[in-house]
């Protein structure tokens, strides 16, 4: 009789424990430009919530897709991605929504922002001299790749037809742009800083450049169900979120010492800490305007959307702390 | 009995049709379940439609003609040296001496690891994706062959030499009949692993070609153009095997593939 109170009284404390566990958060994260994203799992002792509120689990997807498919198959409830990424998603009717900014492609002295580069001693001057040649994106139908057909568009060049738009990864493109295998080719840090010190390689235009305006980059998106079931956790998380946003842009050598340390980041540590960084909202903020005229271009110029997409629709910064 | 050989040559035809209804039926049902997003599981009649879109377009039997060139460029490549290879190898111990530990020890690499150097060497164009075809059917080609030659009966081959056959007469009057079965073998297991890897490469790095398509699709988040792709590959593999086994019957007369499943 003893032994079946006592196994009751463990099974309902158990049971009470595991009700009062905070909500599991499985977000899809990717390797490149999502500081502040990763310094949460880094370092906890900087999100409040964390473990009381929510329980943040990342896991590392290398492409958009890829993750979009872990979304639909319910393995994630969350995670990063390129605003233009989020439009596809959702012309394809994908329930999710962008919630933060977490960086920009953004003019100015103080930030990075994307690369396209040619070989220094090579005849390409312009973009227009990129004709008969091949321009080396990381992936179709991703950002480098709409960067790269906006400048050319912009040259007066028809991508694919003039110019072709190769799909590379980012650590064979200085040596592919050296050894004339493409004529130009993407850079992202910490690739760009490691090919310039390299010596060999010029800047031809930008990603800023090509679109002509400061626009998201990446995103941190919800599902629409998520959103719906757990708000409270939303919020409690973008808290956090932009807590560490700040400290990130305080102290972001410091920050970026502590990812290279738990293993977020595997370039050397002495030249991460240089690299010059993508701009970021201390407050999470996206630049919605930025997103809706980069869903006009991907429709109007590049026929990669048959309808247009509503981005107020797919936007939704109530959760940010105000 | 004419009733008996009409219903066994149909049951054959259609045998193999009641496992693809079953398997369509059976996407169709999850499909239509709820359980997963349509975006994932599309139902058949649209992949059907997108399967249309592309066979209907010129387009379509463009991108198709690229993978196959490459895929029939590696192979045939690999079919040449590797019947020559397998036959030395097979005919001489000092070629096999030679060879057989190269091609023993290295057969289990994937071949495709080594895709980044050969698109370092021969660039961007299409010899950077035919040269991981060739090199991975070589390895079947050679190997099957090498063996087939060396198991040639004995019999035969000392007849030859009584009635006079050089050793050269005696390898194309003997050992190749002898061998030309399981050559088409070999070509058999290596037609679709070159359909693959051309697949594969595309898929990794192209502008053009099924496998550039496929990742294309992906990368739209149109799941059901990438299925109605996944279609288009499958029949084409099924008709180069079904060619290659109509030639093989034709120039191996004397061994026909008779079993339905060939």
């Amino acid at each position: 009789m003893t032994r079946t109170i006592c196994a009751l009284v463990a099974l309902f404390s158990a049971s009470a424990a595991l009700a009062q566990e905070p909500t599991l958060i499985r977000f899809g994260r990717g390797f490149a430009a999502e500081e502040q994203m990763w310094l949460m799992s880094a370092r906890t002792d900087l999100t409040p919530n964390q473990g009381k509120k929510y329980q943040l689990k990342q896991i590392l997807f290398q492409a958009n897709p890829e993750r979009f498919q872990a979304y639909l198959a319910g393995e994630l409830d969350a995670g990063t991605a390129p605003g233009l990424a989020v439009i596809f998603a959702r012309a394809q009717g994908v329930d999710m929504k962008i919630v933060a900014n977490i960086c920009l492609e953004a003019a100015g002295p103080n930030w990075f922002t994307t690369t396209y580069m040619v070989k220094d001693d090579g005849p390409i001057k312009s973009v227009k001299d990129l004709k008969g040649g091949t321009l080396g994106v990381v992936g179709y139908k991703t950002a480098t790749d709409l960067w790269a057909r906006a400048g050319l568009i912009n040259a007066g060049l028809v991508p694919d037809e003039d110019t072709k738009v190769f799909s590379l990864g980012f650590p064979a493109m200085g040596d592919s742009v050296r050894t004339g295998k493409i004529q130009a080719g993407t850079f992202v840090e910490p690739f760009y800083s490691a090919e310039v010190a390299k010596g060999g390689l010029r800047k031809l235009f930008t990603a800023r450049d090509a679109v002509g305006y400061d626009h998201e980059l990446l995103d941190v998106w919800f599902g629409e169900k998520f959103l719906k079931a757990h708000p409270d956790v939303v919020r409690a998380f973008l808290a956090d979120y932009v807590a560490v946003t700040k400290y990130y842009l305080a102290n972001t050598e410091q920050a970026k010492r502590d990812l290279a340390k738990a293993g977020f980041v595997r370039t050397p540590v002495e030249i991460y800490v240089k690299n010059a960084d993508w701009k970021r909202d201390p407050n999470g903020r996206l630049d919605v305007e930025s997103l809706k005229k980069l869903a006009t271009f991907m429709q109007e110029k590049l026929q990669w959307l048959d309808k247009p997409v509503n981005v107020d629709a797919m936007v939704d910064q109530s959760y940010l702390p105000r | 009995m004419s009733w008996q050989i009409f219903r066994t040559k149909y049951e054959i035809i259609l045998r193999p049709l009641v496992v693809i209804i079953i398997a369509l039926a059976a996407w169709e049902l999850a499909a239509r379940s709820g359980l997963w997003s349509p975006i994932l599981f599309p139902p058949l009649a649209k992949i059907g439609s997108a399967l249309w879109a592309f066979v209907s377009r010129p387009e379509g039997f463009t991108q198709s003609w690229t993978t196959l060139y490459r895929a029939f460029g590696g192979f045939a490549a690999a079919a040449a040296v590797g019947v020559l290879l397998g036959m030395l190898m097979g005919r001489s111990a000092f070629v096999a001496g030679l060879l057989d530990p190269v091609f023993s020890g290295t057969y289990a690499v994937p071949k495709l690891a080594l895709f980044p150097i050969f698109i370092f060497v021969f660039g961007l164009s299409s010899l950077s994706k035919i040269a991981p075809i060739f090199l991975q059917c070589l390895y079947p080609m050679t190997i099957i062959t090498y063996h087939s030659a060396r198991s040639v009966d004995r019999v035969l081959l000392w007849s030859a030499q009584n009635m006079g056959a050089s050793r050269w007469r005696a390898l194309l009057c003997v050992v190749l009949p002898a061998t030309l079965p399981y050559i088409f073998a070999a070509l058999r297991v290596a037609l679709p692993v070159a359909l693959i890897v051309a697949i594969i490469t595309e898929m990794i790095s192209s502008v053009d070609g099924l496998g550039y398509l496929v990742t294309y699709s992906l990368s739209s988040l149109r799941t059901d153009r990438m299925l109605a792709l996944v279609v288009v590959i499958s029949l084409l593999g099924l008709a180069l095997d079904r060619a290659l086994v109509a030639l093989r019957n034709r120039l191996v007369y004397w061994e026909k593939l008779d079993t339905y499943y060939v």
